[in-house]
């Protein structure tokens, strides 16, 4: 399979998988047949660019040329490969997990959940792809009302106001934010185009530097800044299966990425020039990650419980990102793998419980562990890796974290890290061990037979993804090098 | 027959209105059903003139010499660019309006199909008016047309609408020929080329002209705060008067204002404060428009206030005088049309009025809930649509400029697109119908499937723009050149 077909691969695929979702919604089984094949497909064809990024491979697609000097392109590099392989293996997993769910919970409209989720996956290998600001645009936006549909899915008042939340906040963001940012870079650079090394380097004075990297950062609302983090609890309300792609393998890590290529490709040695805002930005970051790790504890219910969570390791990303060293791209890279790790086997063993055992509020998790060992030991080892203890990926993420913040002279910035790996550390922490010590429930399950095997395999088969960082932190440094390279 | 195609070529300015001029007479003499087949038929017919001309001149590098006709015409880019939006944007809705006919009286459906060719075939003229006597007497005629074909609506309120509208237009009237008479003494010429051209003691004077002769148009093109007849005419028009009005007529109004435009901009002594006058009122047309769209409840009305908002975007792109401003001013044209096709259209398909009624439509009128949906996206600037080309275009004129506020204009207009445009997708697929789908009954339904799926199509020329983008330059261009 050569590279520039897998590109087409990955982008096509998951449109494909909708539509045949929706052809095929009788029987059942074939339309999951095509949900998971499609995603399969999507996976192979993402790990087949990671070779041709490792080696080097000049892969480029344009499908279309919308302005002058900027076309809707794509681009394979190591971050976008990093990423597309990560979220395209677990989007396998989560193919597999949904095809369980909506057959445990009798979802009312399967197909159209299946088909938003297939979109939404292709739209952030969009994102991870994209060749400039224009294209990621486009594809941050296509994101956004994929995924719109996914909260809103229940279509009550309750879904509906959250999917108002979460449209308005995210448009907003990119239309009153990242656009006027990224037309001021055009008119600064004349181009759009990521390139090692930044576009604005050498041509942005601090002023102007400071303005856009703010501009940027809070336009990317998908990061889960503050104060346009509101649709992240908002929508943690929505179907377990829409949940896992919100908070695993598509939101999130758009929105990661997206600083990632902002800072690197966009900014480059530039962000220095940008220092003022990046320390102002750094510090709203590292406290939003206490203050919202510390709002986690004081949820019981475990998907609000989660959303907080996961927005509190997002901004571990934003704080990487902004530290504006090669050490800190490398730790805000690494934490989005590691999220998207961690997130996606939480977030689908609570949506296994749930649909199970009807259980969602912390008290009632209590010594589920005894009766799904499956799905509470991947549950136990994605807390473990969200709060960043060894040997799990989180834990390296955090640690490269740490060390760029204290080797940029922000210790403080590193103390905030690591205050909200222990106040992760207080709201995960004693919720694992207590599904795992507590005293077995004798009425645990809704339905007789426990959780099939479509739900319990992707949760403890995405918990061993959290391992693989312990192997591959330093292959994955020299693979991601690229990236910080002046462009030279 | 060759040599009669070419003569014909060679007349092409001329018949592109008088097609549209005879359809209009033959169809008051037929039956309703004949009506409609000759009224698509003129339609049609003028169109065929209007984009070959664009196909030769604006695409095709050709030269612009035409016969010396015996009106006064002086056909310059804008206006085969116009007439080529025009006479696309009649034949969509002529071609729909055979799912409409029964909203009128037997009698009245081929009047009704007449005055609509009349709004296209006199606003044809006014964009080829070689003086501002002969403009005046196009627009009027074409005002006066859609003032008629709102007030044959069998719907009482639709009068009332007229009234407003008629109302407005003697206003306008009254604008125009103070101005005209102003430019006149100052100028001692009528025709746009002298005034162009002129060398002008009295500039003060020359600029009010020019600066009422704007606001009389820019008045019937909807542009706020001028656009009080908007709401009354478009809320209680029917299907075939709304589409007609706020694609066809306000289309031809902002492209009359473009081209008046080009040509007052090039005189030095008025230049200045009719750039001045069109950026105030198109900015302040953005802002407004955007508010009360945000604000509207009738589909009609939120369209008509988008609408403005967009007339607004167009000033803006005026207002800068430089080809790359008319260029996007000709851009953002284009996608107001697509989108006045998409929502009137999806609107009269639908059934719909009032936005309650668009819960569920997604479901129970999918081509109309789609077309709705992507002049939404279009409204919202999102990428890819013409809605963003055009807006990306105006950014791109007014940096180049120094105009940075006209960006902060564009981005608000967005911004209020996110939540208007939002309001309407949440509506169409994620509510449940409230209302009994209205649309029409019977194979006359699927004549609106044509006006849907291009209002659509050309929506999303956005992903490939070249041709626009050459043509909207290529006339821009030549617009100022031919004016300079």
């Amino acid at each position: 399979m050569s590279a520039t077909f897998a590109l087409f691969g990955v982008l096509i695929a998951p449109v494909l998988q909708a539509l045949f979702v929706l052809a095929l919604q009788r029987p059942p089984g074939l339309r999951d047949v095509m949900h998971i094949g499609f995603a399969l497909a999507t996976a192979i064809c993402a790990a087949r660019l990671v070779g041709a990024a490792a080696d080097g491979e000049m892969v480029r697609i344009a499908l279309a040329q919308p302005l002058p000097n900027v076309a809707l392109a794509f681009v394979v590099e190591p971050l976008g490969a990093l990423v597309a392989a990560t979220i395209g293996g677990l989007g396998f997993l989560h193919a597999v997990h949904s095809a369980g769910i909506v057959r445990a919970t009798q979802e009312k409209a399967p197909a159209r959940l299946m088909a938003f989720m297939a979109l939404a996956s292709g739209a952030t290998m969009a994102v991870a792809f994209s060749a400039n600001l224009f294209t990621f645009f486009v594809a941050y936006q296509v994101l956004t009302l994929c995924v719109f549909p996914l909260v809103a899915h229940r279509g009550d008042e309750e879904a509906r106001r959250a999917g108002r939340t979460f449209l308005a906040t995210l448009l907003t963001a990119s239309m009153g934010l990242f656009l006027p940012a990224m037309i001021w870079t055009y008119a600064i650079a004349g181009a759009l185009d990521f390139q090692p090394g930044g576009v604005l380097a050498g041509r942005v004075d601090a002023l102007t530097a400071n303005i856009l990297l703010v501009l940027f950062v809070l336009g990317l609302a998908m990061a889960a800044m503050p104060p346009l983090h509101r649709w992240l609890p908002e929508s943690s309300r929505a179907p377990d299966p829409a949940l896992v792609t919100i908070q695993g393998v598509a939101i999130l890590p758009a929105g990661g990425v997206g600083l990632i290529k902002v800072a690197a490709f966009v900014f480059g040695p530039a962000l220095a020039t940008a220092q003022f805002a990046a320390y102002g930005l750094i510090a709203l970051a590292g406290v939003s990650m206490c203050v919202a790790a510390l709002i986690a504890l004081s949820r019981q219910d475990v998907r609000e419980r989660l959303a907080y969570s996961c927005m509190a390791q997002s901004l571990a990303v934003v704080l990487g990102v902004l530290v504006a060293l090669p050490m800190g791209l490398f730790a805000a890279a690494l934490q989005i793998v590691a999220l998207a790790c961690s997130a996606t086997t939480l977030t689908m063993a609570v949506g296994t419980t749930g649909a199970i055992t009807t259980r969602r509020t912390v008290a009632d998790y209590a010594g589920l562990g005894r009766v799904m060992p499956w799905t509470f030991a991947g549950f136990a080892l994605a807390a473990a890796s969200m709060i960043g203890m060894p040997p799990f990926s989180g834990a390296w993420a955090k640690l490269w974290l740490i060390t760029a913040t204290a080797g940029a002279g922000l210790v403080w910035a590193a103390a905030l890290v690591g205050a909200a790996a222990v106040l992760t550390f207080a709201h995960l922490g004693p919720l694992a061990a207590n599904t795992l010590a507590g005293k077995a429930p004798t009425d645990a399950f809704k339905r007789p037979d426990g959780a099939s095997i479509l739900l319990a395999a992707p949760v403890i088969l995405s918990a061993a993804a959290t391992l693989w960082l312990l192997v591959m932190a330093d292959p994955l440094s020299s693979f991601l090098a690229p990236i910080w390279s002046d462009g030279r | 027959m060759g040599a009669y195609v070419e003569l014909a070529r060679a007349h092409a300015p001329l018949l592109m209105m008088s097609t549209a001029f005879a359809a209009a007479v033959l169809a008051t003499l037929s039956p309703p059903r004949v009506s409609w087949v000759i009224a698509c038929g003129g339609a049609l017919l003028s169109a065929v003139f209007a984009f070959d001309l664009a196909l030769r001149l604006l695409l095709g590098g050709g030269e612009f010499a035409f016969l010396v006709e015996a009106v006064a015409l002086e056909t310059d880019g804008v206006t085969i660019f116009g007439a080529a939006l025009l006479s696309f944007a009649s034949v969509a809705a002529l071609v729909a309006a055979g799912a409409q006919l029964g909203d009128y009286e037997k009698r009245a459906a081929p009047f009704a199909l007449a005055l609509a060719l009349m709004v296209q075939a006199a606003w044809i003229g006014a964009l080829g008016a070689r003086d501002l006597i002969g403009l005046f007497v196009a627009v009027e005629t074409a005002w006066l047309a859609a003032v008629a074909l709102l007030a044959l609506s069998a719907e009482r309120s639709a009068q009332n609408g007229a009234m407003r509208m008629l109302s407005a237009g003697g206003v306008g009237a009254a604008l125009f020929l103070a101005g005209a008479a102003l430019i006149y003494h100052a100028t001692g010429a009528l025709d746009l080329p002298r005034i162009a051209a002129a060398h002008i003691e009295m500039a003060d004077a020359a600029a009010l002209g020019a600066g009422l002769i704007v606001l009389s148009i820019a008045l019937k093109a909807g542009v706020a705060p001028l656009h009080e007849w908007l709401g009354a005419g478009f809320s209680r028009a029917n299907g075939l008067a709304a589409i007609v009005i706020g694609a066809v007529g306000v289309t031809g109004a902002l492209a009359v204002l473009v081209r008046l435009a080009g040509y007052f901009a090039q005189a030095p002594a008025m230049g200045d404060g009719v750039s001045i006058a069109l950026a105030l009122l198109g900015g302040a047309s953005v802002v407004i428009g955007s508010l009360q769209a945000v604000g509207a409840t009738n589909l009609r009305r939120l369209a008509a206030y988008a609408g403005a908002a967009q007339a607004g975007g167009i000033l803006l792109c005026v207002a800068l005088g430089s080809p790359a401003g008319v260029a996007a001013a000709l851009i953002q044209l284009t996608a107001l049309v697509a989108t006045a096709l998409a929502l009137f259209g999806g609107a009269a398909a639908g059934g719909v009025r009032t936005l309650d009624g668009l819960d569920g439509l997604g479901r129970r009128a999918p081509l109309a809930g789609a077309a709705i949906m992507t002049g939404a996206i279009s409204l919202m600037g999102a990428p890819l649509t013409l809605g963003f080309l055009g807006r990306w275009r105006l950014v791109e004129a007014g940096v180049g400029a120094g105009w940075w506020w006209a960006a902060g204009a564009v981005i608000f207009a967005s911004l209020a697109g996110v939540f208007y445009g939002g309001r309407l997708i949440e509506r169409l697929y994620f509510r449940r119908a409230g209302e009994v789908y209205l649309g029409g009954a019977g194979a006359w339904r699927f004549a609106t499937a044509p006006l849907l799926i291009a209002a659509i199509v050309v929506t999303m020329l956005g992903i490939a723009p070249g041709l626009l983008l050459q043509a909207a330059d290529a006339a821009a261009a030549h617009l100022l050149g031919a004016a300079a």
